[in-house]
């Protein structure tokens, strides 16, 4: 059970949005979160085996325990399957659009541009620190973009 | 922004996570993780590669309808749309950060365009670029020039040069807005055109030019030298 949680919690614990990551915590970080999803699912297998085994030998309260366990390595197995990154930060779908007539949006307000042949794109920054990642296609040529 | 095509195939991008506050993006096509800010995959089946920069401009709404009165505006999601931040650069301002470089007279958060030119980086501090617009400046050999666009905010690099006469730039005294080169006296809109004059029709290369935060433009270009006036 420990080591499903772990499989989910080290990354999760190094990439933290307002934390320091070094470049070592950052490919360990990496590297459990590859083994994440399958290495999970074999200690949650585990975890079960065991508390079946011992769910007759032990008392009341440490079938509690291994209830709130069994919770936990099931719920560490969920987490390494969703990238909980995108309830934070919205990620846009297939991205639509207007025209300038139909734009609602102040002079003043910064966009980021784009224009390949005679397709020219804007992508309005305030939108952008909201989403922060859009695939698109403009004139044919596939682009992301970022901020 | 980037062209998402790498080795022939096209890559669609997702937020996966977080490194000292720059965004790592995954691909779904085969799982690697990419650095936002420099395009590179810093794990994962494609790690090594780098996408290629696509060119683009960070322009007032007002400048970009002038120059394309046909373009497209992406749309605002219905339902998020009330949660997009008009005050959100003050409040980011304000959040800590996670790495820090002193010693560069600039503050953390800091806005600075980042320009690199033959493996040689230079920061140039936005307040500078918006004091002294048109900035001149040499960088990796060649003459590169900041200009300040009309609206006062909108900001481009052009490589300071008509084919391989290195000229200078002047912002016009009088009347509408325009730039005047010191070689042909050749009058310069802000998209790097000439306008009117010998050179008329002939326009500038325009470079790369990246508006950052200073703690994550030095992070990413560790030589990094600072442009001062």
């Amino acid at each position: 059970m420990l080591s499903g949680l772990a499989l989910f919690l080290i990354p999760a614990w190094i990439i933290q949005p307002f934390k320091h990551q070094s470049p070592r915590a950052l490919e360990l970080a990496l590297e459990v979160h590859a083994i994440a999803p399958w290495g999970t699912l074999i200690a949650v297998a585990l975890a079960f085996v065991l508390a079946f085994t011992l769910w007759k030998q032990v008392a009341i309260w440490k079938r509690a325990l291994l209830v709130i366990g069994l919770a936990l390595a099931t719920a560490a197995t969920v987490m390494a399957r969703i990238d909980y990154f995108e309830w934070m930060f919205h990620p846009l779908g297939a991205p639509g659009f207007q025209t300038v007539a139909a734009t609602r949006l102040d002079p003043g307000e910064m966009v980021l541009a784009v224009r390949f042949g005679n397709d020219a794109r804007a992508y309005p920054i305030r939108a952008m620190a909201y989403h922060h990642v859009v695939n698109d296609v403009v004139d044919g040529i596939p682009v992301t973009v970022t901020y | 922004m980037w062209k998402s095509t790498v080795a022939g195939q096209v890559l669609h991008f997702r937020l996966a996570g977080i490194n000292n506050q720059n965004f790592l993006m995954r691909d779904r096509e085969t799982g690697s993780w990419w650095q936002q800010v420099s395009g590179r995959a810093i794990a994962g089946p494609l790690r090594g590669q780098t996408l290629e920069l696509a060119p683009y401009d960070e322009l007032t709404f007002g400048w970009w309808k002038l120059e394309s009165p046909q373009g497209q505006v992406l749309a605002p999601v219905t339902k998020d749309a009330k949660e997009y931040e008009s005050n959100w650069e003050p409040e980011v301002a304000k959040l800590p950060t996670v790495i820090d470089f002193p010693g560069s007279g600039l503050a953390s958060r800091d806005v600075v365009m980042g320009i690199s030119r033959n493996g040689v980086s230079r920061a140039y501090p936005l307040t500078a670029v918006v004091a002294g617009s048109p900035i001149q400046d040499h960088l990796g050999g060649e003459p590169v020039v900041l200009i300040v666009g009309p609206d006062g905010k909108s900001i481009r690099a052009f490589r300071s040069a008509l084919g391989t006469n290195e000229i200078e730039l002047f912002k016009k005294s009088d009347g509408p807005w325009m730039l005047v080169d010191s070689l042909t006296g050749s009058e310069w809109n802000f998209r790097g055109c000439a306008v009117s004059g010998p050179s008329t029709g002939r326009c500038l290369e325009q470079l790369p030019a990246l508006k950052d935060y200073w703690f994550d433009w030095r992070n990413y270009h560790p030589q990094t030298s600072v442009f001062r006036r």
